[in-house]
């Protein structure tokens, strides 16, 4: 059975799409056909982190509207063959995108065998946020540690638990997620930051990664790989652990604590 | 034999096809007290009131309370009082306190007079009717939502004659509101800041409480709030509110606390320190 995984956060610049790159790769590496689907109509930026900007001929909207069918619009991942992306469009704007046109893409998508599909949602609680959870069965909630990144948090998980499908016909409500990223253990240390116990606190939804505040995600998104491709590095390491976690594999929380940089790491002035 | 008599559709027993059906019910409307009659000044002291916001008042209900200055007035201009209750989406229904000379204008205007007396005496009317014989089902209807919860899912009090408390146990997050109309408000879970919670009885909250709580919201000064622990926004009671800008009092924050109406001042209290 497909599973419909909307990545939202309200706050824009918090690492959605980042992760949604990220999480969809994991779970195509593991096996599972994935498709992922950039629900930012006017600003697509999910092809140019998948690096598939250049191979982009119909996006959302036109399938949506009919003038293109699924299998024209759908790109293959240049890494893995089981993972598709669907781009958004740049020339259109957000109302494009109508309910029953997204209901039919997605029942599509899950016919064509898609185990997982992951709806990238633009900032804000407008039209097309409202789109990408709509019909979501799953929402992962990307926060910063920061306090207006958690009050849009919050107020997301309020509108999921409203407007969602699954909400609307009293089923089963959408299984929520808490993903903390850009997360610097430093500077919690330093009170300069939210705890993840802090903001688990306040959202009160169940933690399923923490991804450490790196510049490697800035240097894969340049690159167009997402972060998860970068073996060894702590990033791609902390998605692996998201994507095992969400898979129900149990993986202890890592890269939350400041180790503090010993003598001669200090002289010898490690970054 | 029986089968050449056609059933007339009007003589239905069943009640639902009846065309009309006539039960008693409650409906909630806010009171529209004027102090002043110049629509100019009440314009002026409403745009203040709702600050702005277009639905503040939710296409509710008004009877218009003229009982303060009905003796020394003379004329008033009820449909332009009507139009401009209509403006700020206040539904005016009825007038109280209206003065004999006034009550040809009220009901030329489609009002309908509530005297008080008739509002006791219908009441006495449904005891009697109640005790008398049980053909009469009295269904306090309360009307379809008209502070919109932002949550449409909101569990919403449940309608019985007694207005049980209305109980949340999911949080209530930044955005949402959760309006207890006429009665009182539990909520076992957090409530976080950018949440509004509303009762027109007492608010308990049996986790971390953020955000504005604003209990006796239809007027009764008796209401509270009482919180496992406390570190609201904003709290209100029948009206009178305060806010916490340098920050909910410390010595008071995060403990169990009760917070009620002395005089017209918002007390806040340990519920812990003086048992």
């Amino acid at each position: 059975m497909a599973r419909i995984i909307v990545v939202t956060s309200g706050k824009g610049g918090v690492g959605k799409t980042t992760s949604s790159a990220s999480f969809s790769t994991g779970l195509a590496l593991r096996g599972h056909k994935t498709a992922v689907l950039d629900f930012d109509v006017g600003l697509r930026n999910l092809d140019l982190i998948m690096g598939c900007e250049r191979r982009v001929v119909y996006d959302l909207v036109n399938v949506v509207n009919g003038e293109a069918t699924l299998n024209q619009a759908l790109i293959k991942d240049k890494h893995c063959d089981n993972l598709f992306i669907l781009p958004a469009s740049q020339t259109r704007d957000k109302d494009a995108l109508s309910e029953d046109g997204i209901e039919r893409v997605l029942n599509e998508l899950v016919k064509m065998d898609f185990e997982f599909i992951i709806c990238d949602s633009p900032a804000g609680i407008e039209h097309g946020a409202l789109m990408a959870l709509t019909f979501a069965d799953e929402a992962l909630i990307v926060t910063n540690p920061e306090v207006s990144s958690v009050r849009d948090s919050d107020r997301i998980l309020g509108i999921i638990q409203a407007k969602s499908r699954r909400a609307q016909t009293g089923g089963e409500p959408v299984k929520e997620h808490l993903l903390i990223t850009r997360y610097s253990p430093k500077r919690v240390e330093n009170d300069e930051m939210l705890s993840y116990q802090d903001v688990q606190e306040i959202l009160r939804i169940p933690l399923i990664g923490i991804i450490p505040e790196s510049e490697s995600v800035l240097h894969a998104s340049n690159q167009g790989n997402p972060a998860i491709h970068f073996k060894g590095t702590d990033v791609a390491e902390a998605y692996e652990d998201v994507v095992a976690r969400f898979l129900g594999e149990e993986r202890p929380l890592r890269f939350t604590n400041y180790e503090k940089p010993g003598l001669l790491q200090r002289i010898f002035g490690a970054k | 034999m029986h089968g050449l008599i056609q059933p007339d559709p009007f003589m239905s027993k069943s009640p639902s096809s009846l065309p009309i059906e006539i039960k008693i019910s409650t409906v909630v409307a806010i009171s529209a007290i004027l102090h002043s009659v110049d629509p100019i000044a009440i314009d002026a002291a409403l745009k203040q009131m709702t600050g702005g916001v277009s639905d503040f008042f939710e296409d509710e209900f008004a009877v218009i309370d003229v009982g303060a200055i009905a003796a020394e007035t003379t004329y008033i201009d009820w449909r332009a009082l009507v139009d401009l209750l209509k403006k700020y989406r206040l539904n005016a229904v009825a007038v109280r306190g209206a003065t004999p000379a006034m009550s040809e204008a009220i009901k030329a205007r489609g009002l309908a007079l509530d005297d008080g007396a008739g509002a006791e005496r219908a009441r006495e009317d449904v005891a009697a009717a109640t005790a008398a014989t049980a053909a009469v089902t009295i269904v306090p209807v309360q009307q379809p939502a008209p502070v919109p919860p932002v949550q449409p899912q909101q569990p919403v009090p449940a309608q019985t004659a007694a207005l049980p408390a209305m109980i949340v146990d999911t949080p209530v997050r930044a955005g949402q509101r959760v309006y207890a109309r006429g009665c009182d408000l539990i909520i076992t879970a957090a409530v976080n800041n950018g949440a509004e919670i509303i009762a027109d009885g007492s608010i308990h909250v049996y986790a971390p409480m953020h955000g504005r709580a604003l209990a006796g919201a239809s007027g009764n000064a008796d209401s509270r709030i009482f919180g496992l622990s406390l570190q609201p926004e904003l709290v209100s009671i029948a009206g009178v509110y305060r806010t916490f800008d340098d920050g909910f009092p410390a010595e008071l924050a995060r403990q169990p606390a009760q917070i009620r109406l002395v005089g017209d001042r918002i007390d806040i209290s340990s519920l812990t320190s003086h048992r």
